[in-house]
C-alpha cells in the first residue's frame, strides 16, 4: 500500500467541499440538541436584531416623518427596543457559548480521531512520510481548522442567519425592490462559488509548502552536528532559503487569492444601496413606496452586505480549514494494510515461530526476502548473522509484523502470526530496535513503558524487580538511577545508554520470543556480558533471536542462521557461519 | 530547555521597529487604506444627499450615479491595491525574518542549538514567524482604516449635529473599557495555552518518532492517553477563553444598540422639532453601523499585536545571541600532531569528561576504549570542536583548535558519527557533503568504504533518493555511506566513533584496509568496542567515567592495566573465529 502522502494528493481529484464539510460535521454528530438550542439562540438573536430597524423604520413613518409628529409614540417604540435589546443581549451570550462550545468539542475530537488514526497506522506509513510533514499536518492544519471553528464558525452561522433574515425582509416589505437589492448578492454567490475551487487549492499549496518547510527545518536542526562537522552551514543555508523562497511564493499566491473577497463584496454591496436608492426613489415617485420604509430599506440592506464583508473574512479562514482538512482526511482515508485474520488453525506446533516460503519487498522497492523457510522453537537461542544490508532487519521486522509478507506466511505458535490481537501479539514477542528511542522522561518511565504489569511499583518495589532480573548493574550506569531524566532528542545520553534502556525495557517485559537486532552494538563488551547473563537467566521457554556482528554476542547460540542477499540459510556451526560470511558472495 | 527565570525579561524593541526596512511598503499600504476608507466614508452621505435631494423634490438621478459608481470603482480598485500591498508586505517581512533567523542559527554553535533545542528554534521559525506575519497583514491595515473611520465617523458626526454625536461617542469608552478588561483577564490565558499546545506537540512528534517502538509493544493506547489528557487540557483552556470572550460581542452588541436607540429617541426629537433633516438622520444610522465594526477591530487587533510582541521578543532573543566571531587566523594545512591538556567537560551538571591529557602524532593511530558512558564521544566532539573545554586546551600542530579558521579546519577532519544521520537527498549529496567534494575524491570515498557494489546495484545509482532517516538503507549502509561522507573531503585527521559496531568483521577488515591504501598519512582516531580491530594501533587509551584510566599500546596496556585486561578478555573467547580466515 501507498502510504506517501504526497504522491496520494497528486492522485486524489478535486474532493467537494460539500461532502468534505459533512464529514467534518459528523464529528459534532452527538452534539444535536446543543445545537438545536445554539439555533435558537442565533435565530432569536438575528431575528430580533432586524427586527430593529422596522420598528425603528415605523417610528419614523408613523411618528416622526408624519403628518401628525408624535414623540410619545417614538419613546413608546424605544421602550419596546430597548426591551428587545436585553433579550437579544441574553441570546446573543447563549450563541457565543453555544457555538464556542461545540467548536471547542469538535476541535477536541478531531485532533483524538487524527491521533487515534496515526496510531492505527503501520510502521511503513511514518517511513514514507517526513516527520516535519506530518507534525505540520497534525499541528498545522489541526490549526487552520481550529481557527475557523473557535473563531469563525460562531460569526459565520450568526451572520448567516442575519443575512438571511435581512434578506427575508427586503423581499417582504417590497418585492420588485427586494429582488433587484439583492442581485448584487447573486453575483457575488456567482463569483465566490467560481473562484471558491481556485482560492481552495492555492491555500492547499501554501499549507503543502508550510509542511515542507518544516520538514527542512526539523531535518537540519536535528541533524546540526554533522552540519557543522561537514561545515555545510551554507547548504543549510541554501537549503532552508529554497524552501523559505517556496513558502514566500505560495503564500503570496494564497494572500492574492484570499484577499481578493473583500474588495469585490464591498462593490457589490456599494451597488446595492445604489440600486436601492435609485429604485427607491422610483417606487416612492409611483407611490409604492415610503422614505420611512427607504431608510429602513437602507438600513436591511447594509446588514445584508455589511455580513458580507466580514462574511469575506470568514470564507478565506473557511477555505483555509478545508484546504487543511484535506490534507488531514488523506490521512483519515488510510487504512492499516496489517489486519487482524481468521485462522482456526490449532495452536499445536512443535515450533514457536515458523517461515513459511516468505516473499518480501518495501513497496515501490526491489524485492528483499526470496522464499524464506525456517522455524524457531520454544526455549532456543538463534543469531542472525550475514553482511550489512542482507536482510536480517526485515526479517526480524517481519517476525514482529512490522510488515506482511508479499507471499508466504508468518505462523506464531502454528497460527497465522496476522491472526493474532495487537496486544497478544505485542506481549509474546519483544523486539529490541536496532535504533533505540526513548520518551523524554524518566529512566523508569521508559524502562515501564507500556509495561502493564509494574506500572503502579514504587521505585523500590521496582528495583527489587530489577535486581531479581540481574538488571541493577545495568541501571547503576544512570547518575541518578530510576529517576534520571532523560529527553527523546539529543546528547543527553549516550548511545550505548539508551540501548540498554531498551533492553530493560524489553526484558521486563518477559515475551516468549525476543528479537535483539544489533541492540547491544555500542555497548561496551564488559557490559554486553551481563546482558549475555541476564538472557539466560531469562524463563526457559524464551526464544531468543540475536542480530549481531560482533561473534562474540552469537557464540552461545544454538542455531546459526546466514541471511545475506534475501536468503537464510542454516550454518551447521560458528565456525561454518564464520567462513560464510568470511568467503560468501555478498550483495549488499 | 528553558534557562533559569532571568529577574527581568529582556525587553526587546517595540513590534513596529521591524517595519522601519519596510517603509516605503508601509506607506504606500497607508496612503491606500487612507483613500479608499476616505472614500467609502463619503458613500453613505451621497446617499444621504440623495434621499434629501429627493425630498426636496430636485433629484438628479444621473448625477448621483455616476457620482456614486466613481466612488464605488475608485474604492474597489484602492482596496484591492491595498491588499495586493498588504499580501506582499507581511510575505516579504515573513520571508526576510525566516532568513534572518535562519542565517543567524547557522552561524551558531552545535552546543547554542542543543541548548535552545531544535523544537523550540523550530516554533521560532514557523509559529512565531507566523504571529508577526499576522501582525503586518491584519493589524498595520486594520488599526489604521479604523482609527480613520472612527475619527472620521466621529468628524461627520459633529458637523451633522453635534448634540447628537456628543450621545453617540459616548459609546467608545464604553466598548473600549470591556475590551480592556476582558483582554487583561485572557492574556496570561493565551500564555498558558502556548504551554500546553507545546505539551500536545511533545506527544504527537514522540509517537511519530517512535512509531516502530509503540508498534513493537502495542502502546497505542497509551500513548492515546497521553494525548487524550494533553487534549483535554487544551480543550479547558479553550473552553475557559470562550466563557471570556462569549460575554464581550453581546455587551458591545448591547451599547451599539444602546447608540441607535439614542439616535432614534433623540434624533427623532430633532427631526420632529425641525433641527435636523430626515437625510442627516439616516446618515446618522449608516455611521453608527459603521462606527461599531471599527472598535471591535481595534479590540482584537490589540491582541494580534500583544501575540505578536511576544513573538518578537522570542525571535530577537535569538537573534540577540552573541555569535562566536570567527576566532581564527590560520588557514594552514593541519599536520595533525594533536595534544589535549588537562582538558575537563562539564555536561550539562555532572562533568563528562575529567583532566583529559594525551597527544597524538601526525599520521599515527589512537584508539579509545572504554565502557558504556565513559565520555567516549564526547572527547571526539571535542576534538573536532563540536563542544568546547571547560577547562584546558586542546592544540592542532601547536595552535589552539579555535585559532584555526573553523572552514578550514572543518575541511580537513572527517567524522563519523555513532548514530547514523541521513538526509532526505541523493546518496551524492548524503556523500559528497561539501562543496570542496571533486568526482575524483567522491569515487575514491565510494570505493574505500565498500560501497561501490551497493551503490551500482541501485536503479539510479549514486542518484538514488535517501527517504528520511535512512529508513530505505540497512544500519550498516547508512554507516558505510557515514564513513563515505567523511573520507570524501580527503580529510587529515579521521575521526570514527563506534564505527565497527554496525558493519561486519569482514567489511570492517576491507574498510580499514583501504583506508590505509587510499588515504596513506592519515591521523586516525577510533573509538570501539573492539580491541581485536585495535591491537596495531599506535597508541590506546582507556577511558572510564570520564578519566584516562591507561595509556600504551595494546601490548603495553596487557602488561600494566587491569581494566584493559579485563575487556581483552570479554572479547577472548571469541577473537580466534575473528583471526581465521
Amino acid at each position: 500500500m501507498n502510504y506517501n502522502l504526497n504522491d496520494i494528493s497528486a492522485q486524489q481529484g478535486k474532493s467537494s467541499t460539500f461532502k468534505a464539510l459533512k464529514k467534518l460535521l459528523q464529528l459534532i454528530g452527538e452534539e444535536r440538541g446543543t445545537l438545536i438550542l445554539a439555533q435558537l439562540a442565533i435565530l432569536t438573536n438575528s431575528g430580533l436584531n432586524l427586527l430593529g430597524p422596522f420598528i425603528m423604520g415605523y417610528t419614523i413613518d408613523h411618528y416622526i416623518f408624519a403628518p401628525v409628529r408624535n414623540y410619545n409614540g417614538v419613546l413608546q417604540n424605544c421602550g419596546w427596543l430597548l426591551l428587545m435589546y436585553v433579550v437579544v443581549f441574553g441570546a446573543g451570550f447563549a450563541q457565543s457559548r453555544l457555538m464556542g462550545g461545540i467548536g471547542q468539542r469538535m476541535l477536541f475530537k478531531l485532533r483524538n480521531t487524527i491521533f487515534t488514526k496515526l496510531q492505527q497506522l503501520p510502521v511503513a506509513f511514518f517511513n514514507q512520510n517526513k516527520a516535519g510533514d506530518l507534525i505540520s499536518r497534525v499541528n498545522n492544519d489541526t490549526d487552520k481548522i481550529n481557527q475557523f471553528f473557535s473563531q469563525s464558525l460562531m460569526q459565520f452561522i450568526g451572520t448567516l442567519a442575519t443575512m438571511t433574515g435581512a434578506g427575508i425582509f427586503l423581499l417582504a416589505i417590497n418585492l420588485k425592490l427586494g429582488l433587484a437589492t439583492l442581485l448584487p448578492g447573486l453575483l457575488i454567490l456567482i463569483f465566490t462559488k467560481a473562484t471558491a475551487a481556485w482560492v481552495k487549492r492555492k491555500n492547499g499549496l501554501n499549507l503543502k509548502s508550510t509542511g515542507g518547510l518544516s520538514a527542512e527545518i526539523q531535518e537540519s536542526l536535528n541533524n546540526f552536528k554533522v552540519i557543522i562537522a561537514f561545515n555545510r552551514r551554507d547548504y543549510f543555508r541554501k537549503r532552508f532559503g529554497e524552501a523559505n523562497e517556496d513558502q514566500y511564493k505560495t503564500a503570496i499566491g494564497a494572500g492574492l487569492a484570499n484577499n481578493i473577497y473583500l474588495p469585490v463584496y464591498g462593490f457589490f454591496g456599494s451597488m446595492a444601496q445604489l440600486i436601492v436608492l435609485v429604485v427607491g426613489a422610483y417606487l416612492i415617485s409611483l407611490h409604492q413606496f415610503t422614505p420611512g420604509l427607504l431608510i429602513s430599506y437602507l438600513a436591511y440592506a447594509v446588514n445584508f452586505y455589511n455580513p458580507l464583508r466580514q462574511l469575506a473574512a470568514l470564507w478565506t479562514s473557511f477555505q483555509v480549514a478545508m484546504a487543511g482538512w484535506d490534507r488531514i482526511s488523506q490521512i483519515l482515508e488510510l487504512e492499516s494494510n496489517l489486519p487482524v485474520v481468521e485462522d482456526n488453525n490449532g495452536t499445536g506446533s512443535p515450533y514457536l515461530l515458523e517461515f513459511k516460503n516468505v516473499f518480501f519487498g518495501y513497496p515501490g522497492g526491489k524485492e528483499i526476502l526470496h522464499n524464506i523457510n525456517f522455524n524457531l522453537e520454544r526455549g532456543k537461542t538463534y543469531a542472525l548473522v550475514g553482511p550489512t544490508g542482507g536482510g536480517k532487519t526485515t526479517t526480524a521486522s517481519l517476525i514482529a509484523r512490522l510488515y506482511d509478507p508479499v507471499t508466504g506466511q508468518v505462523l506464531l505458535n502454528g497460527k497465522d502470526i496476522r491472526s493474532y490481537k495487537p496486544e497478544e501479539r505485542a506481549a509474546r514477542i519483544g523486539f529490541i530496535l536496532q535504533e533505540p528511542f526513548l520518551f523524554t522522561g524518566t529512566v523508569r518511565e521508559n524502562i515501564l513503558y507500556g509495561n502493564e504489569e509494574y506500572k503502579n511499583y514504587t521505585n523500590q518495589q521496582l528495583e527489587e524487580v530489577i535486581k531479581g532480573a540481574g538488571l541493577e548493574s545495568l541501571l547503576a550506569i544512570f547518575e541518578t538511577g530510576l529517576d534520571t531524566q532523560v529527553a527523546s532528542s539529543g546528547d543527553t545520553i549516550s548511545l550505548g545508554q539508551k540501548q540498554l534502556i531498551a533492553f530493560m525495557r524489553a526484558v521486563l517485559r518477559y515475551p516468549d520470543l525476543l528479537i535483539l537486532d544489533e541492540a547491544t552494538a555500542n555497548i561496551d563488551t564488559i557490559t554486553e556480558q551481563i546482558l549475555d547473563e541476564i538472557l539466560s537467566k531469562l524463563p526457559p521457554t524464551t526464544t531468543r533471536v540475536i542480530i549481531a556482528h560482533r561473534l562474540n554476542t552469537i557464540q552461545n547460540a544454538d542455531e546459526i542462521y546466514f541471511v545475506n542477499a534475501g536468503e537464510v540459510i542454516r550454518a551447521g556451526s560458528l565456525q561454518h557461519a564464520v567462513s560464510m560470511l568470511l568467503h560468501d558472495k555478498r550483495e549488499s | 530547555m528553558t534557562k533559569p527565570a532571568k529577574p527581568d525579561p529582556p525587553k526587546g524593541p517595540s513590534v513596529f521597529s521591524l517595519l522601519t526596512p519596510y517603509r516605503r511598503l508601509v506607506i504606500w499600504l497607508l496612503l491606500l487604506t487612507l483613500v479608499s476608507n476616505a472614500i467609502n466614508l463619503w458613500l453613505p452621505k451621497i446617499v444621504a444627499n440623495g434621499i434629501d435631494d429627493f425630498n426636496h423634490g430636485h433629484y438628479d438621478v444621473q448625477k448621483i450615479l455616476s457620482v456614486f459608481l466613481i466612488a464605488a470603482t475608485v474604492v474597489f480598485i484602492f482596496s484591492y491595491l491595498q491588499s495586493v500591498v498588504q499580501t506582499y508586505a507581511s510575505e516579504m517581512v515573513a520571508k526576510d525574518m525566516r532568513k534572518k533567523l535562519s542565517d543567524k542559527i547557522s552561524r551558531q554553535s552545535y552546543a547554542y542549538v542543543e541548548e535552545v533545542g531544535p523544537s523550540k528554534l523550530l516554533t521560532n521559525l514557523t509559529g512565531d514567524v507566523d504571529a508577526i506575519k499576522m501582525f503586518v497583514s491584519q493589524a498595520i491595515v486594520s488599526i489604521a482604516s479604523s482609527l480613520i473611520i472612527i475619527v472620521g465617523v466621529v468628524i461627520l458626526l459633529f458637523t451633522i449635529n453635534w448634540k447628537l454625536a456628543f450621545a453617540i461617542v459616548g459609546i467608545i469608552p464604553i466598548i473600549g473599557g470591556a475590551f480592556a478588561s476582558v483582554l487583561k483577564k485572557v492574556r496570561p490565558t493565551f500564555m498558558k495555552s502556548r504551554g500546553i499546545i507545546d505539551k500536545l506537540n511533545k506527544v504527537i512528534n514522540e509517537s511519530i518518532l517512535g512509531s516502530a517502538l509503540i508498534r513493537v509493544i502495542n502502546s497505542q493506547q497509551l500513548e492515546y492517553e497521553k494525548f487524550v489528557e494533553a487534549n483535554t487540557e487544551a480543550k479547558n483552556l479553550g473552553l475557559s477563553v470562550l466563557r471570556m470572550f462569549a460575554i464581550l460581542i453581546p455587551i458591545i452588541i448591547f451599547t451599539a444598540n444602546m447608540a441607535s436607540l439614542t439616535i432614534l429617541a433623540l434624533g427623532g426629537r430633532f427631526v420632529i422639532n425641525g433641527s435636523m433633516s430626515l437625510g442627516d438622520y439616516s446618515a446618522f444610522s449608516s455611521y453608527l453601523a459603521m462606527l461599531i465594526f471599527p472598535i471591535l477591530v481595534i479590540g482584537f487587533m490589540s491582541n494580534v499585536i500583544a501575540q505578536a510582541t511576544a513573538s518578537y521578543v522570542r525571535i530577537n532573543m535569538v537573534l540577540d545571541t552573541p555569535e562566536k566571531p570567527e576566532t581564527g587566523t590560520v588557514t594552514e594545512m593541519l599536520k595533525c600532531d594533536i595534544t589535549v591538556e588537562n582538558v575537563s567537560v562539564v555536561y550539562g551538571q555532572k562533568p563528562a569528561l575529567k583532566n583529559i591529557s594525551f597527544t597524538v602524532n601526525a599520521g599515527t593511530k589512537l584508539a579509545i576504549i572504554g565502557p558504556t558512558a565513559a565520555g567516549k564521544t564526547q572527547l571526539l566532539y571535542l576534538l573536532t570542536g563540536l563542544i568546547k573545554a571547560n577547562e584546558g586546551t586542546v592544540e592542532f600542530d601547536g595552535r589552539a583548535i579555535d585559532s584555526y579558521v573553523k572552514e578550514s579546519f572543518h575541511s580537513q577532519v572527517g567524522f563519523v558519527f555513532q548514530d547514523s544521520i541521513m538526509f532526505n537527498m541523493s546518496i551524492r549529496e548524503n556523500i559528497a557533503f561539501s562543496d570542496k567534494v571533486t568526482d575524483e575524491s567522491l569515487a575514491k570515498a565510494i570505493a574505500t568504504a565498500e560501497l561501490k557494489d551497493f551503490i551500482d546495484s541501485l536503479p539510479n545509482k549514486l542518484d538514488t533518493l535517501v527517504s528520511e532517516r535512512g529508513t530505505s538503507l540497512s544500519g550498516g549502509q547508512k554507516q558505510r555511506i557515514m564513513l563515505a561522507r567523511a573520507l570524501a573531503v580527503n580529510p587529515k585527521v579521521l575521526l570514527l566513533d563506534d564505527f565497527t559496531a554496525r558493519v561486519d568483521t569482514n567489511t570492517e577488515i576491507k574498510i580499514l584496509k583501504n583506508v590505509e591504501d587510499n588515504y596513506p598519512g592519515l591521523t586516525l582516531i577510533s573509538v570501539t568496542q573492539k580491541i581485536a580491530s585495535v591491537e596495531h594501533f599506535d597508541q590506546v587509551i582507556v577511558l572510564m567515567e570520564g578519566e584516562i584510566v591507561a595509556t600504551g599500546t595494546h601490548g603495553e596496556l596487557m602488561a600494566t592495566s587491569p581494566e584493559y585486561v579485563q575487556i581483552y578478555d570479554s572479547q577472548q573467547s571469541t577473537s580466534n573465529y575473528e583471526l581465521q580466515p
